[in-house]
This record gives structure tokens, C-alpha cells and sequence, in this order.
């Protein structure tokens, strides 16, 4: 099976290509868009950088990419990949994949950005049945606010915000913590989405 | 809800964790690669690698370090130390960090803060303040300690947040290597002025000075070193007093 990740030359892959790299899995880094769901079995959309900067990377390959997915490829966005599935973010400029059709707004709470590791409520989705992930870490200051809210898997909440932790569109994941930074466990559920899209 | 984190920090000289002497009984003391995973193992939230290398022949071999660890750890990992520029940011994260700490450089050129923050967003960008206790308040020093700015520390972690920084890790000079406690009005003062996360660092005598500064200094983190690097306690019995407190926190199977 070949992983690719779309990579906006914004941060640490490091972990990320560990994770995914297996016995029964080749993992590649793609800088252009364009070529990011080509040829490739999965698609993972990493979680580092900046709503506008990414958007604007991803758009000359951004139609192809949501054709791809729409076709049926695989694709797990993390963090701000997650962000990166729906419609457009009131941190930057530039539109999202829309997979998930919604807006990424700004976190409210007491402390934004949120840092660390915060519970994973209401987990409703068979990949966190086969990897159960009770508490995972957390860097970021917008969260996804879906008009679909079936497609919410698990929820989280800082301050008095509860947001979209998990989202699920068939075989597209979403998830706005880092599962590649959240230890063996956050690792487990990154093997067990590949399990599953592979099987 | 989201737990407090006990966050251990590593100071690295030369690609070498130092101060690791006194952990005799480990053979691979030194190596940072495998004292980090190790502490990932005993249930860390984060890691730090503070390079303390005095030349930049030295410094570069942190980068290095910094990829080697990233492929075997999966919980985030701050590098510090020698960070000048955006730049500088850029070549630690894209080597392994998940976060890097800027100290002197920001009290030189606030703006490197913005940019990096800009370019890579804030929850990467740490304000690291080493503060001393003076009347009325604390001074900000700088280069490792050894210089004294005019700069209120309070004041300036609002300039440092006001400028990008997601996060401040907060450095009592007076309590550092005294194991006498946290300086818990410093972190209480800070925490009361800026709205991004702290991480209190400096003076860890036990788990009970961490679970001090985490429930009344209001520290959303806690830095800890030598107590864990020398064996008097370790993350585990750290967290399962933190646990008994009634601190939200994740602990390890």
C-alpha cells in the first residue's frame, strides 16, 4: 500500500511518516499538490502550519485532490489537514477541500491556543472501537464547525467550547488532535485507519 | 477537558544529554534519543531539549539529535536554545520539533516572535522568560541567565503573546537547581496576564512542589529535571500524586 503526504513545507513529518510506515506500507512526501492524490492509495493531509498558507499551496491541485476523494481515496487529515477538509477558516484566506461542508472557527476559551491533552468524549466511530484513544494531545487555535453534525464521530471541549474531535465522510478522517503525538495509543489509531482503508 | 501536562526537560550539549552524571546507573544516560523515549515510556507529556552548546559546530548536532528522536517519539518535542531567527524555526521543526522556545533573540528583535508565528502558526512559537526577583516584581535576563535587562517579566510575557508567542515557558532564576520549590507568585502573576498556556519551570524539589505550582501557582505545565535525571521520584509517582489531588491529568497503563 502507498501512503502519501501532502506536505505544505510548513513542519514536522518526522513522527508522522513513523507512524505510517509499516511492513505492508510505502510512505512518500508530496510537495505538489497536483501529484498529491495521484498514484496513491491513501492520501494524509499532516497537521502544522497556518490555514492560509496551506490553502494557498494545496489550490493549484486542490480540484484534483476533492475529485480524487470524491472517487473513493482514502485520506485522513490531522489537525490542521483536518481543517483543510472543510469549506474555508477565519484564520487565513483561501477554501478548504469541502468535503465537510462548514466553517473552521477561532477557539474560544480561557487559553488559545490549546496545548496538551484533552479527553476524547462521545467516541462514536468503529476505528476508535479498534483503537480506543481516551485522551490525546492538542495544538491548535481553530476548531472545525460542521453543518453536518452526523459526520462528528467524537467531540472534545476546552473552556466551555466543545468541538468536532473525529469527523467521518466514508473513507475520509478527520481528526483535530495528532494522533503521531499522542504515544503509542495516537499511533495505534493511525495503524488501525490504514488497516482499515486497506482492507 | 484538558489535563495538566509534566513536561521534561533535557539540557543537551553536543548532541550529549549533560548534567546526566548523576545517573549512574544508566548506561545510556547521555544519549537523548533514548532517555526521551524512555521518559515518553514512564508516562511524559512533552519533552525539551535545551542546547546549552557554546559553539555552533556544537549546535548543529542538536538538529540531528532532533530527527533521530522524532522518528522513535510520539508525544511533542520542544527544542530551545541558540534559536535567532524564523529561519532558525524553520530548521528546527522541519529536523523534528514540534515547538521551539525563543529567548534572548526575542528580547533582542520582538518580531522574530510574529514571524514565526506567522509562518508556522502559534501553538509552535515558545516565549521562554528567565526571570529574577527584584523589588516589586522580576527582571528578564537573558543569555542563560547572565544578563540583566530593564524588561518587567510580567509585562514582557504580555509582549511576548501580544507579539505571536502561543505559549510561555517561565524560568525562576532564583529557584533553578534549588529544589526549594517553584516560585509560585511568579507563575500566579504571569499566568493572571497572559491567556496562552504557561509552563512553570525552575526549583522542582518533588512531585509535591509539582502538583504545588499546578494547583496554586496556576501553571498549566510543569518543567521538571533534575529530580527525575538523579532518581529521588519519578513521572509516575509525579503523576499518581497529581492524580490523588484530583488534577486532571493522563496517566499511562
Amino acid at each position: 500500500m502507498k501512503v502519501t503526504i501532502f506536505d505544505y513545507g510548513a513542519g514536522n513529518l518526522h513522527s508522522l511518516l513513523k507512524a505510517l510506515a509499516g511492513d505492508d506500507c510505502r510512505v512518500e512526501t508530496q510537495t505538489d499538490p497536483s501529484l498529491a492524490a495521484k498514484d496513491t492509495d491513501v492520501l494524509v493531509l499532516p497537521g502544522v502550519g497556518a490555514f492560509g498558507h496551506a490553502a494557498a499551496r494545496l489550490a493549484p491541485g486542490r480540484d484534483a485532490v476533492r475529485a480524487a476523494i470524491d472517487a473513493g481515496l482514502p485520506c485522513l487529515g490531522i489537525c490542521l489537514g483536518m481543517q483543510l477538509l472543510f469549506d474555508a477558516s477565519d484564520e487565513g484566506p483561501g477554501i478548504g477541500l469541502g468535503v465537510f461542508p462548514g466553517r473552521v472557527r477561532k477557539l474560544e476559551g480561557e487559553r488559545v491556543p490549546q496545548i496538551g491533552w484533552n479527553t476524547i468524549e462521545n467516541a462514536l466511530d468503529p476505528l476508535l472501537d479498534a483503537a480506543p484513544l481516551p485522551i490525546a494531545y492538542y495544538a491548535n487555535s481553530y476548531v472545525c464547525d460542521p453543518i453536518d453534525i452526523p459526520s462528528v464521530r467524537a467531540w472534545s471541549t476546552h473552556g466551555s467550547t466543545t468541538f468536532p474531535a473525529f469527523v467521518r465522510a466514508e473513507r475520509t478522517v478527520g481528526v483535530q488532535f495528532h494522533p503521531e503525538k499522542s504515544s503509542r495509543s495516537g499511533v495505534e489509531l493511525i495503524r488501525a485507519f490504514l488497516r482499515e482503508v486497506g482492507s | 477537558m484538558l489535563a495538566r501536562r509534566v513536561v521534561v526537560c533535557l539540557d543537551v550539549q553536543g548532541g550529549r544529554v549533560v548534567k546526566g552524571e548523576r545517573f549512574v546507573h544508566l548506561r545510556e544516560v547521555g544519549d537523548p534519543v533514548e532517555l526521551a523515549t524512555r521518559y515518553e515510556a514512564e508516562g511524559a507529556d512533552e519533552i525539551v531539549f535545551l542546547d546549552i552548546s557554546a559553539t555552533a559546530d556544537e549546535r548543529a548536532t542538536l538538529l540531528d539529535v532532533a530527527r533521530r528522536t522524532a522518528e522513535r517519539l510520539f508525544i511533542p518535542l520542544t527544542l530551545g536554545g541558540g534559536v535567532r531567527t524564523a529561519d532558525d524555526v524553520s530548521r528546527a521543526l522541519r529536523a523534528g520539533a514540534d515547538k521551539v522556545s525563543i529567548n534572548s533573540a526575542a528580547v533582542a528583535r520582538p518580531e522574530v516572535l510574529t514571524e514565526s508565528a506567522a509562518r508556522f502558526g502559534a501553538q509552535c512559537v515558545v516565549a521562554s522568560i528567565d526571570a529574577r526577583r527584584e523589588a516589586g516584581g522580576w527582571k528578564v535576563y537573558t543569555h542563560g541567565g547572565r544578563t540583566r535587562t530593564e524588561l518587567d517579566a510580567v509585562e514582557w510575557a504580555r509582549a511576548c503573546v501580544a507579539h505571536g508567542a502561543g505559549e510561555i515557558l517561565l524560568t525562576s532564576i532564583d529557584r533553578d537547581g534549588t529544589r526549594s520549590g517553584y516560585d509560585l507568585e511568579l507563575t500566579r502573576a504571569v499566568s493572571a496576564a497572559v491567556d496562552v498556556p504557561i509552563v512553570a519551570s525552575g526549583g522542582a524539589g518533588s512531585a509535591n512542589d509539582v502538583r504545588e505550582v499546578l494547583e496554586s501557582g496556576n501553571a498549566d505545565a510543569a518543567l521538571v529535571a533534575g529530580i527525575l535525571h538523579d532518581g529521588s521520584t519519578t513521572v509516575g509517582a509525579i503523576k499518581q500524586l497529581l492524580a490523588a489531588a484530583g488534577l486532571p491529568i493522563r496517566l499511562v497503563a
